[in-house]
């Protein structure tokens, strides 16, 4: 049964991240961007691992996929297919693009499928003895990797001036060419 | 793991303490600066909180690099082994903190207009970038270096891009956005691969792994992912295609930091990691070293425009550190030796460079774009002082001995020697001297022609803050290069 779900949900999870690919239409595209990670967050579920899946739901198909569709939607969409319908002749990039991934797909498989892989037993470990799940990741993240969640805090912080001061600019800017523009 | 590992009380030994000072007081140093720019009254004090938070700081670096007992009885691995704090670390902090702080004078007086008016937020992103290089270097855990490199990497896509109303900043901020996000994205695929196969993101847990099995396939890939996103950061041919474009792009005293800090981290995080890489890739990094000293040389020889001039120095300079990976990949005894000739390189390049870089930015205040080569026409007729600060860092870079520049490549070479990679000890010395054909261009320049009277030399005004980081530059490129006795 476990494994019946594991093959349905990680091929629905791949074809739904072809068909972000494939689609004509943007929309659609970030739709089945959508299916892919609800798809994935089936198989974080399916492994144990309910906070990540939970995460992956919260952050990916939450937030992310939100700010996907505004942006697409905010898009004159008729320009936007203008944009995908044009041929790409620039040093025939979509040939290299598409060259270079299978080379790396068969490379990864290749890698798997030869047995010279093995993945480390520690993997996926489960947590010690007493442990919640959530416990456990909260021990982690506020003793051993207290620096990171820390960094993280500052980062975000960096990054939301850094968003303000690059994008109010933008109308500090604009208001001037408007105010020279009588003078002109 | 064992319960008892995560206990937060336990982690915390006074030990973990002396190494996180430093972080510490640069994260409250950028709640002060946040606050300062609210409290109206406290606004002419910026600069003061940004000196004092990066001097703090140092002083905290120099507490670790005297040793206390509490950080020796573990070997300065502290919190678990996810970080690093020994002589070493403390040396590489200060050499960041030093060239935040020469990069945060020369920006004091650069931007005008609208930009000035957003200077505050500057400050506050630059003085992240520090906080960044400390966790890249002491990092003894993937996840503490990749946050550490995004700590760093994001304000300077930012900040590259602070020009908004000049299209080559923006231009260079997309650029290095794009590609470096790319390039993290590799990191990122990298340590999964290495976890996958290793079981842990942390070096000890890594070395353990290491020391029971050879390492695989997977793990391999995952170090060769690794490698070359790092290998981005540093700028190594072939990745270092973007430099030019975005040193040009980037605000000048932006540039200054970049050229240093990210390539100094990185390095420290190679020179941690080093017992990832197979020795059987010495020979391969050493290619790597000397076919990106050519590209950047041989691409200096061609410009006319002197932030082009110097980022391809600067790629000549990041294919020379590199060389000290190979010399300690093909002699593992002279690993020291490497760590110290990487320390001497890169703490003589930030006051090089820097410099330099600063002394750019004060040419082309108000908004005015001076830098062309031709601009420098003269100027030791009108500004004799500073062609004569501009001719010693030049002469560093070109490794002219009594500075810091030659030193700094003579260590490079003899870790090379000792691991007899004498040819490319060879080759790259004569690399060296032909780019003094370009670095004395500019001395000619400046000493010989005469000044461009259509295009006079601009600004009077030199804030004194300026005035002393040169004078530090200055001091820093002879007393690396006439008393090395001094820094080992």
């Amino acid at each position: 049964m476990e494994q019946f779900l594991f093959f349905l949900l990680s091929l629905s999870a791949i074809a739904f991240a072809v068909g972000v690919v494939v689609v004509k239409s943007p929309m659609k595209s970030v739709l089945s961007l959508l299916g892919s990670f609800v798809a994935l967050a089936m198989i974080y579920l399916l492994i144990g691992f309910q906070f990540l899946a939970a995460a992956q739901l919260l952050v990916y198909a939450g937030a992310i996929m939100v700010l996907f569709l505004f942006v697409v939607m905010l898009l004159n969409l008729s320009d936007v297919n203008a944009v995908f319908d044009a041929p790409i002749r620039v040093l025939g990039q979509k040939r290299i693009a598409i060259a270079a991934s299978a080379a790396a797909l068969i490379g990864m498989i290749a890698l798997f499928a030869g047995g010279s892989v093995q993945a480390s037993e520690s993997v996926g470990a489960i947590p010690a003895e007493g442990y919640d799940q959530i416990e456990y990741l909260g021990a982690l993240i506020f003793s051993r990797y207290m620096i990171p969640f820390q960094a993280s805090a500052l980062l975000l912080l960096a990054t939301m001036i850094g968003v303000l001061v690059l994008a109010k600019r933008r109308r500090d800017s604009a208001s001037d060419v408007n105010s020279e523009e009588p003078a002109q | 793991m064992n319960p008892n590992d995560l206990d937060f009380d336990l982690l915390l030994t006074p030990g973990a303490w002396t190494a996180l000072w430093p972080m510490i007081t640069i994260a409250l140093g950028l709640m002060m600066l946040l606050a300062a720019e609210v409290v109206s009254s406290l606004r002419p004090f910026r600069s003061i909180f940004f000196l004092a938070t990066l001097g703090v700081a140092a002083l905290f670096e120099l507490r670790i690099l005297a040793g206390p007992e509490s950080l020796t009885d573990t070997g300065g691995i502290v919190l678990g082994g996810a970080l690093v704090a020994d002589a070493t670390s403390a040396v590489w902090g200060l050499i960041f903190l030093i060239g935040t702080a020469l990069a945060f004078s020369y920006s004091t007086a650069y931007y005008s207009g609208s930009e000035a008016r957003y200077k505050d937020e500057h400050d506050i992103l630059m003085l992240t970038c520090p906080l960044g290089m400390m966790m890249m270097a002491g990092a003894q855990d993937l996840v503490v270096f990749f946050l550490g490199l995004e700590l760093l990497s994001i304000p300077l896509y930012i900040l590259a891009a602070y020009k908004r109303s000049d299209s080559k900043s923006v231009e260079a901020g997309l650029k290095y956005f794009l590609l470096g996000a790319f390039s993290s994205a590799l990191f990122v695929y990298g340590s999964a691969l290495l976890y996958a196969e290793l079981g842990s993101v942390s070096f000890g847990g890594a070395a353990a792994a290491l020391a029971e099995n050879e390492m695989g396939s997977l793990a391999m890939t995952g170090v060769g992912l690794i490698v070359a996103s790092i290998l981005f950061k540093i700028s190594v041919f072939p990745f270092h295609v973007w430099v030019p474009d975005v040193y040009q792009g980037s605000p000048t005293p932006v540039t200054a930091l970049m050229a240093t800090g990210t390539k100094a981290a990185a390095i420290a995080f190679l020179l941690n990691a080093f017992f990832l890489l197979p020795s059987s890739a010495a020979n391969l990094i050493a290619v790597l070293g000397i076919v990106t000293m050519a590209a950047g040389y041989f691409g200096a020889l061609v410009q006319d425009d002197l932030k082009r001039m110097l980022a391809y120095s600067g790629i000549a300079s990041a294919g020379t550190v590199i060389l000290v990976i190979a010399g300690a990949l093909a002699n593992p005894e002279s690993l020291d030796a490497a760590r110290t000739a990487a320390l001497y390189y890169i703490g003589a390049y930030v006051f090089t460079i820097t410099g330099a870089f600063g002394l750019i930015a004060l040419f082309e205040r108000d908004g005015q774009r001076f830098t062309r080569l031709t601009s420098l026409a003269g100027l030791a007729t009108k500004r004799p002082a500073m062609a004569a600060a501009m001719t010693i860092f030049v002469l560093s870079l070109g490794g002219i001995p009594a500075t810091g520049g030659f030193l700094g490549k003579w260590f490079v070479f003899s870790v090379l020697v000792n691991a007899n990679m004498i040819g490319f000890a060879v080759i790259g010395a004569v690399l060296s001297v032909i780019a003094l054909a370009f670095y004395l261009r500019i001395v000619i320049t400046m000493w010989m022609l005469p000044a461009d009277e259509a295009h006079p030399i601009p600004g009077a005004d030199r804030p004194l803050i300026a005035g002393v980081a040169t004078a530090v530059c200055v001091a820093g490129v002879i007393l690396t290069g006439i008393l090395p006795g001094l820094f080992i």
